[in-house]
């Protein structure tokens, strides 16, 4: 009876998570290209070859981790002190809380087109700020040394409130008590967030890593929409080269392959960020697991 | 800096992108072009006239993102309530490895699904229509909307349901008339997480949908994005922004609570 009950959404998460992976992985060892007429003829291990030497699968995997590692890590940190702030008690929080959720909430095409109009030269005020400013003009999305951080900006902006939202939940499971005697011990600020709030935390900026690792590994709306990948595909994510190839080139074989590659590269980066959390951050003797098994 | 500061930097950096595109979206073009210039006509709604008399109109994305929206919530919801259910009532150890592999799921990258599922799309002909879209969207929010429903049933005392099968109900009738009843805060919470998602989702809709008068919102905008580079509408581009982002604006204001609630207990309970 109860796999009755289990079956439906069983078979859908393995319709459309598990049985994709085997396809990919079958995929890669074949050509099914325009070439081939979209049909999949065995090639042993030429596509994988041809990822080991592909420079722009190289070029555009280091843009990815250059992506995924910066607005990650500025994301973080800018939650914590978001998470601290709204975690005091002060008039009108509540209704902060809710503004400052809105950029999560907006769809990432949407203001992807929004920030192109920003970082807009000559008309965007980006531009017109850093004229008056005396810099002059950057011209941020045609210049390789900026487009990339413009799309960091942008990712940073619209993941942030998420980040921050987990890691609220997480300072709100820490009890008073832990504050109040470190600090008549005389601990200041800075020992109790070294010594409780980050142990403590420690789960919830786990999974907010985790998470938001592997969504940036992937990212994709946001550059397409912002930047194309340009200029001359300096901003050109992986995903964004698994679909050119697929969708472009019609080459499903390849685009397979950097799939693969891909899933396999983010699992790896995922122990490893685990395991360097675990590093970093002491353990507090109250600390319970949350997906820490 | 005392709070007050914090504060004021937290909501200019949180909306003032957006407050940026609603003030361009009513400036005139010259005064875009030239904005320390004084003009006679600064403020227009030009922009929202081509907006909305475009072909197809712009509301169209928006009703269409709404079919999809409540279409995948619905489908979710109907399958990941009983999954949610009986993933209490199978082995301990079997239910904490398929919470993990859910917790894994939803973590993946759904991005790189895409692929297949074109390819799935294409051997089922589901291309091109609205409705299909909900089967993936269902599916990728599976893990999410399962998860949350679990807490939710690990929360009622299991004395409940003894109390309520020794009154001879059913399992629908249990169903219908404690579970649903009982844990409803939780699946509006789910609900509004699975519509946000299947109302923002880009790279599936992209692939699966190609008729522009079926497109959904964030297609339609990034089309928009693509169709010229040098001479760019950006006044019409963001009276788009902002059509486009009004649901979603209210729909955050109005349902605050649930969705705050609905992702952080995602995260105590992992």
């Amino acid at each position: 009876m109860i796999i009755f009950l289990l079956l439906p959404a069983l078979l859908l998460l393995l319709v459309v998570f598990v049985v994709p992976l085997f396809r990919y992985a079958w995929l890669s060892f074949h050509a099914d290209s325009v070439i081939t007429g979209l049909i999949a003829i065995p090639n042993g291990g030429a596509n994988w070859l041809r990822l080991l030497q592909d420079l722009r699968y190289w070029q555009d995997l280091g843009q990815t981790l250059r992506f995924a590692g910066v607005s990650v890590g500025l994301e973080l940190i800018l939650a914590l002190c978001i998470a601290l702030l709204l975690d005091q008690r002060w008039r009108g929080r509540d209704v902060v809380r809710t503004l400052a959720l809105i950029p999560w909430a907006l769809p990432t095409t949407v203001m992807a087109l929004g920030w192109r109009w920003i970082f807009n030269t000559p008309y965007g005020p980006i531009d017109h700020f850093t004229k008056i400013a005396g810099i002059g003009s950057l011209n941020i999305l045609g210049d390789p040394n900026f487009a990339w951080i413009a799309t960091v900006w942008a990712d940073v902006w619209k993941t942030t409130p998420f980040a921050a939202l987990i890691l609220l939940a997480g300072l709100q499971t820490i009890p008073a008590d832990l504050y109040e005697a470190l600090r008549l011990e005389g601990g200041n600020a800075l020992i109790c967030l070294r010594r409780i709030t980050l142990p403590l935390l420690r789960p919830y900026i786990l999974l907010a890593l985790l998470f938001r690792l592997a969504q940036s590994f992937g990212v994709f709306d946001l550059i397409q929409v912002l930047t194309g990948g340009g200029p001359a595909s300096t901003t050109e994510s992986i995903a964004l080269y698994a679909y050119w190839n697929a969708l472009r080139f019609l080459d499903f074989g390849y685009s397979s392959t950097i799939i693969m590659a891909s899933f396999v590269l983010i699992s790896l980066i995922c122990v490893i960020a685990w395991i360097g959390l675990q590093v970093l951050i002491p353990t507090h003797p109250k600390s319970r697991g949350v997906i820490e098994l | 800096m005392n709070r007050r500061t914090l504060v004021g930097l937290l909501l200019l950096w949180s909306l003032g992108p957006l407050l940026w595109q609603v003030y361009t979206s009513f400036c005139s073009d010259q005064a875009l072009i030239q904005p320390f210039v004084s003009h006679d006509q600064r403020w227009t709604l030009i922009h929202y006239q081509s907006v909305l008399n475009a072909n197809p109109p712009f509301w169209r994305y928006l009703v269409n993102s709404l079919i999809v929206g409540i279409s995948s919530t619905f489908l979710c919801l109907l399958l990941a309530l009983p999954a949610a259910y009986a993933l209490n009532r199978i082995p301990r150890q079997l239910s904490a490895l398929s919470r993990l592999a859910l917790v894994g799921a939803a973590l993946f990258p759904y991005v790189l699904l895409f692929l297949a599922l074109l390819e799935l799309a294409r051997a089922l002909n589901l291309g091109n229509q609205l409705l299909a879209l909900s089967l993936p969207y269902a599916a990728l929010s599976q893990p999410l909307a399962i998860l949350l429903l679990n807490n939710a049933f690990n929360d009622l005392p299991p004395e409940l349901e003894d109390a309520a099968k020794l009154e001879g109900l059913s399992l629908f009738q249990r169903f219908r008339w404690i579970f649903i009843p009982l844990i409803s805060p939780a699946t509006a919470s789910t609900a509004i997480l699975v519509f946000l998602f299947s109302w923002n989702e880009y790279p599936i809709a992209l692939t699966w949908i190609s008729d522009s008068s079926k497109l959904t919102l964030p297609v339609a905008m990034a089309r928009i994005a693509g169709s010229s580079i040098y001479s760019v509408p950006y006044g019409a581009y963001a009276a788009a922004t902002v059509l486009g982002s009004i649901p979603l604006v209210l729909l955050v204001l109005i349902f605050q609570k649930p969705i705050v609630s609905g992702l952080t207990s995602g995260a105590v309970k992992g």
